[in-house]
């Protein structure tokens, strides 16, 4: 067999060729998802959650891709912290996925980036309708006159309580409750042997409602709106309340991460978003209900919807199918009836009307669900809610520095002053890069 | 050896070398080069590896450490800005402070845990191997995620840890993972758990030192902490010098376990106000959450150059305390 060498060198050739072109089919399959042959398209779709969330989202991925037979979307998700890690990694490398989950305090930073797709064109062209939203929600992503992204859900702040122990104590508090009445209300907590709350002084969804109260605001569009002067104010309330124990011990709340602590029954109420309720009712053993966020003047709660978005690649090479996605996930009746309240209630009204939280089959989640429903209501009848300023850039790293500063106070390893102070130089340092 | 030997002439006279200049033969020429092709070739999956994996991202490193970037926008060259902004942030001293206390403190807890329960197992007992095998087993695992994730969970509030600690010493701490002093302690006492893999070596050690020296000790009415001191150690002491070496380079690096006992949750990812913020720890912060990659580029230069310069301190003591057989250098 004189040829049998070069045969098996021509052969493998061969091999190593098509593994090559096999790998490069591979790579391209997965940068920004290409088109086949019968005009099949694969989109990419990454958000944050957890497994609850991402049962649910496959089920509404099935009824999409039966509805649209030429696009296949494949998902990707991570706890909040990573999935922002891992998107900004991808981002920065040009292979961000084509369509995510979102949320205001991203909004200018990757728009100043150069990585969000400005929808409005999308919805001139009939693939995005931005009709039907409640409450004017479809203005939610828009930002210096771009639209970047489209709210799923809405949710707003609220005080989540440990039912049972607020009855107990003899507490009910009611729309238009003052900040006195919330500190006595934590002090008749605190008597019948239970931490009021978890740690109110580092939540900065919290202190923005309570600065625009005062007619201020955590974030304008380029800065802090507020100063050293007022966070002293509130960090020095807060560190009195840790040292009294009407606040948790932040030790304890520290180690019990991710968990919170009105499940984990080391406080009685907690600042968060009102659709978190949801969550609570998984983790603990007690009843979880919501009440509003206390007021200076009896009236003024300076809330706002906040939300989820659904927001594009800049870089995806199939618009009109990140447009279609998006149109499907927040007009579909079915959508809203598989996700329920898990991204916050509902933004279009043909999504609220098909979702009856009285109709879940498991009964604890229905009841949650319609004191979520009841309570955004209530905020509605009242008519306390504001518009939102998108936050500028480096907000999320203020954010950051906010909650473990404050940690670091409560601690006691850092004094009123010095905290404030360190506050301010990292938050400006974020904010000017 | 060598040295000792008279020169004497070689009996076969050596092939003569060609003369410089010359050319070899067309023949052996082919196959030199021939042979350096299939050297180069069978080197190259390494060399390919080491070019793009190794020596460009270093480079690059290098090149960012001078720059402001943050991954989208083209780097800026800013010369020495990120170092002098390092040093003027209260937040890199902290992570230095507690990287420094960790290195000092958990490095010889971890070798006097190897080089003690070497000694124990150098001697001959039954079910030696099986103690071994078992001491040696947490090195084997001791990285992994899943090990921090139980560490965690042993040193919270009112788990075992803070339990027996109540109860023996009376001392309330309220768990070791939520205290900004004490969580450093509970990854110390992680990486001392760890011994497996230095005791092996001591282990090793201890086989090679002569038994007639012990013989010759106890002969002289030496006692059991005099023939350590003036027999074990002196002899085993390349080997030590070995393991400090390889042990403070390896402490050093500590990210995983500072990140997933320190929470990795919130805004805190390493620890209660920065309690176990190591080095490489506030090297992620600031290069995967802050986006600030030039930054991290030039705190990953200067932990190099402190290891370095670590390294070298240990070469240059070794005079004094390592001893080597004679003409074993």
């Amino acid at each position: 067999m004189p040829t049998h060498g070069e045969v098996d060198r021509r052969g493998l050739l061969k091999l190593a060729g098509g593994s090559l072109a096999a790998l490069g089919l591979t790579a391209a399959g997965c940068g920004g998802g290409s088109g086949s042959g019968d005009g099949t398209v694969t989109i990419r779709y990454a958000w944050w959650g957890s497994d609850d969330r991402a049962k649910r989202i496959n089920r509404t991925i099935e009824l999409f891709e039966k509805k649209y037979p030429k696009i296949k979307v494949k998902t990707d998700f991570q706890p909040y912290l990573d999935f922002w890690k891992k998107f900004n990694t991808q981002a920065s490398g040009g292979n961000p996925p084509d369509v995510f989950q979102n949320a205001i305090g991203f909004l200018r930073k990757y728009d100043q980036r150069n990585v969000l797709l400005d929808l409005h064109a999308q919805a001139k062209a009939g693939n995005l309708r931005l009709e039907g939203f409640r409450a004017g929600l479809e203005k939610f992503g828009e930002v210096d006159g771009k639209l970047l992204g489209v709210p799923v859900g809405s949710n707003s702040m609220a005080l989540v309580i440990d039912k049972p122990v607020f009855e107990k104590a003899g507490v009910t508090p009611k729309m238009g409750w003052t900040w006195d009445d919330y500190h006595s209300a934590m002090e008749k907590i605190r008597k019948q042997g239970r931490s009021g709350d978890s740690g109110l002084y580092g939540v900065m969804y919290l202190y923005d409602p309570y600065l625009r109260q005062r007619g201020k605001a955590f974030f304008t569009e380029d800065g802090l709106g507020f100063d050293e002067a007022d966070l002293k104010e509130w960090w020095t309330k807060g560190y009195a309340g840790v040292k009294s124990g009407i606040y948790s011990d932040p030790k304890k709340v520290a180690q019990i991460k991710p968990k919170s602590a009105v499940a984990a029954e080391i406080a009685a109420c907690e600042f968060t978003w009102d659709n978190f309720t949801v969550r609570y009712t998984a983790e603990g053993k007690s009843e979880y209900g919501l009440a509003p966020l206390p007021t200076t003047d009896g009236k003024k709660t300076g809330q706002y919807l906040g939300s989820l978005m659904l927001s594009g690649s800049k870089r995806t090479q199939h618009p009109k199918e990140v447009a279609q996605f998006i149109d499907f996930m927040v007009h579909d009746p079915e959508v809203a009836k598989i996700m329920g309240y898990d991204r916050g209630v509902p933004t279009t009204t043909a999504q609220y009307e098909a979702y009856k939280p009285a109709e879940e089959k498991d009964k604890v989640i229905a009841a949650v669900n319609k004191e979520i429903a009841a309570y955004e209501e209530q905020l509605v009848d009242a008519d306390v809610l504001e518009p939102i300023t998108p936050h500028p850039a480096g907000a999320d790293v203020c954010e950051a520095a906010f909650l473990r500063i404050a940690e670091e106070l409560a601690l006691g390893e850092r004094s009123v002053d010095e905290a404030v102070k360190q506050f301010f130089t990292e938050c400006k340092t974020a904010l000017g890069s | 050896m060598a040295s000792l030997q008279t020169p004497v002439a070689p009996a076969t006279p050596e092939k003569p070398k060609p003369p410089r200049g010359t050319r070899l033969p067309e023949a052996a020429r082919r196959r030199r080069r021939g042979e350096n092709i299939a050297g180069f070739l069978f080197m190259s999956p390494w060399l390919a590896g080491f070019l793009v994996l190794t020596a460009g991202p270093m480079v690059a490193s290098l090149y960012f450490a001078f720059t402001d970037y943050n991954l989208f926008d083209a780097p800026q060259w800013i010369g020495l800005d990120n170092f002098t902004e390092m040093f003027g942030d209260p937040r890199w001293r902290k992570s230095v402070e507690v990287t420094l206390w960790y290195v000092i403190v958990g490095t010889p807890l971890k070798l006097a845990a190897a080089l003690g329960v070497a000694l124990l197992l150098n001697q001959k007992r039954r079910g030696q191997a099986f103690y071994r095998a078992a001491f040696y087993a947490p090195s084997l695992i001791g990285a992994s995620v899943s090990i921090a994730v139980v560490w965690k969970a042993i040193f919270s509030d009112d788990a075992i840890v803070d339990r027996t600690q109540r109860a023996i010493f009376g001392m309330d701490v309220g768990g070791w993972t939520g205290d900004p002093q004490w969580i450093i302690y509970s990854l110390i006492a992680l990486t001392v758990w760890q011994f497996g893999a230095p005791m092996v070596i001591f282990l090793a050690g201890l086989k090679q030192v002569p038994r007639e020296l012990y013989e010759a000790a106890e002969v002289d009415g030496a006692g059991t902490w005099r023939r350590f001191w003036n027999i074990t150690l002196p002899m085993i002491s390349p080997v030590l010098f070995f393991n400090v070496l390889l042990e403070t380079i390896h402490s050093f690096q500590i990210f995983a376990s500072a990140y997933i006992v320190g929470g990795g949750a919130g805004g805190n990812a390493c620890g209660p106000a920065d309690g176990s913020l190591v080095y490489t720890c506030y090297l992620y912060v600031q290069g995967f959450e802050n986006s600030r990659m030039g930054l991290a580029s030039a705190m990953a230069w200067m932990l190099l150059l402190a290891v370095a310069l670590v390294t070298a301190v240990l070469f240059w003591s070794q005079k004094r305390w390592v001893h080597y057989e004679e003409g074993s250098r």
